[in-house]
């Protein structure tokens, strides 16, 4: 294997998972984010020559970005309407479970799923810099390279994104014994 | 009514605030019962969201069918370097990707590089220097027909800088063995803002955390009763693997907790080096090394511990 590909899966493919979970939170089908990963991965590799500095992470998500938005555009050109957000079930997809607990694992299980859908249906460009935040544990400069808007952008969409989840998550598990702790 | 504080309140949360700023919001937060509220608000939904989210991977279809598409995409690539070397020197031409912004040709000041988003008006309408990763342009058929590039640059110029390049590269690796991988990793660590990428002093937090995020899943254990507090995790990248660190306080000192898939090799000695202690051991599957600047009692005491 040349030195190139080795470097790039050295420090570019570590971060696969993450570039595949942001592009589900683009996308409106799971399918459509495999797509948008592979050719952002693709792009990745042939610009990995100019990329400097060492935030590969946000690098690799502005490209996936990008690459929906490109997507994105050709889908509505050919006519396709995305459905609507408040209808992206992500049913029929691995969910992975990251609990050991089986007392628990049906409680989680519903959790789970409650708060996907919650997620799914705040509007994109607060749903991704909330998960690029909780999730992927980013800096606001990095959410700010990835989602290119200014900080203080990035800062206004999460404070929105966070009290809308607030708000819907008590009123979904309102009553509940295992409510937020 | 929101707290004209508010976002200064969740930029603290977010740890993105300097000690000073830091200092200024906890005086506010003691006389204001709304950001009070705010931050309890944050912590909440932060709980949820890493408790229950999905930590998707990316799938293993997904995962080869890119692996394929990059042996195609490689295959095309040496081709061309050997056209052409020229591309690999500095001036690349498309697709200058400079995430970190330095020198953006508008000549904004990077409005994001430090940390302290403390002016609350953080500018809105700024152009970010982040240039747009452009795919470099699509290998157009035609170098094919140019075998005089090949031949006059190809043969001796390729030789010579790919030669360079993998001496360059290959060089530090070799002189880096895994004791230095850690020492850096571990000094690393304790620079502010790197030591724990998930906080909780809870392994039911910590363990399943690292499911999401490393290549391993190592033992977890809080033994506050014995002088060790569990503070948190980390990945760190390691051996060519995620690895995951357990991050764990003992009186004023940090210990890191490494452990990676062990391949059956041999590991270092016990060591010490500029001041910090490395103790190593093998448990299961995996590689552990555990690493401070307590006294080898306290660190042979956890390995101890955690072999149990």
């Amino acid at each position: 294997m040349d030195e190139k590909r080795a470097r790039f899966e050295a420090e570019v493919l570590p971060h696969l998972d993450a570039a595949y979970r942001f592009a589900r939170w683009l996308s409106h089908a799971p399918g459509d984010a495999d797509d948008v990963v592979q050719e952002a991965i693709l792009r990745a590799f042939r610009a990995f020559d100019t990329l400097r500095g060492s935030d590969v992470k946000a690098w690799l998500l502005a490209i996936v970005r990008n690459c929906h938005s490109t997507a994105l555009k050709q889908q509505q050109r050919r006519a396709f309407v995305p459905l609507p957000e408040e209808n992206d079930v992500r049913d029929g997809h691995a969910m992975t479970a990251t609990t050991p607990d089986p007392e628990n694992a049906s409680i989680r299980r519903d959790e789970q799923r409650t708060l996907d859908r919650l997620i799914a249906a705040l509007p994109e460009e607060h749903r991704t810099v909330l998960m690029l935040r909780e999730i992927e544990e980013m800096d606001y400069r990095q959410i700010a390279l990835v989602t290119k808007v200014p900080i203080g952008t990035v800062m206004s969409r999460l404070a929105r994104s966070r009290a809308a989840l607030k708000a819907r998550w008590l009123q979904e598990t309102e009553g509940e014994p295992r409510a937020v702790r | 009514m929101r707290c004209a504080e508010s976002l200064r309140v969740q930029a603290y949360f977010d740890a993105e605030v300097d000690a000073l700023s830091a200092a200024d919001i906890e005086r506010h937060l003691e006389h204001c019962a709304e950001c009070r509220a705010l931050l309890r608000d944050l912590e909440q939904v932060r709980t949820v969201l890493r408790r229950d989210s999905d930590y998707a991977r990316a799938p293993t279809e997904l995962r080869s069918k890119i692996m394929r598409a990059l042996d195609q995409e490689g295959a095309a690539e040496i081709q061309v370097a050997e056209g052409a070397p020229a591309s690999e020197g500095a001036a690349a031409p498309v697709g200058t990707a400079t995430p970190e912004g330095t020198a953006s040709p508008e000549g904004t000041a990077a409005p994001a590089g430090t940390a302290s988003p403390r002016g609350t008006a953080a500018p809105q309408g700024t152009a970010f220097p982040m240039r747009t990763p452009r795919p470099r342009e699509r290998v157009s058929p035609t170098w094919r027909m140019r075998p005089f590039w090949m031949g006059a640059l190809g043969g001796v110029g390729g030789t010579a800088i790919a030669a360079t390049f993998a001496f360059l590269l290959l060089l530090p690796r070799f002189a880096n063995p895994l004791l230095d991988q850690l020492a850096n990793a571990h000094v690393r660590s304790l620079m502010p803002s790197h030591l724990i990428d998930v906080v909780s002093t809870d392994k039911h937090t910590v363990k399943p955390w690292f499911t999401g995020h490393a290549d391993v899943s190592p033992a977890v254990a809080d033994f506050e009763q014995q002088g060790y507090r569990l503070i948190g995790g980390r990945v760190d990248y390691l051996d060519h693997q995620r690895s995951a660190v357990v991050v764990y306080q003992h009186g004023a000192h940090v210990i890191n907790v490494f452990s990676w898939a062990g391949r059956d090799r041999a590991l270092p000695a016990d060591a010490t080096r500029s001041g910090y202690h490395f103790a190593f051991w093998k448990a299961g599957d995996l590689d552990y090394c555990a690493v401070s600047d307590t006294g080898w009692d306290e660190l042979l005491g956890l390995e101890r511990l955690l072999r149990n």
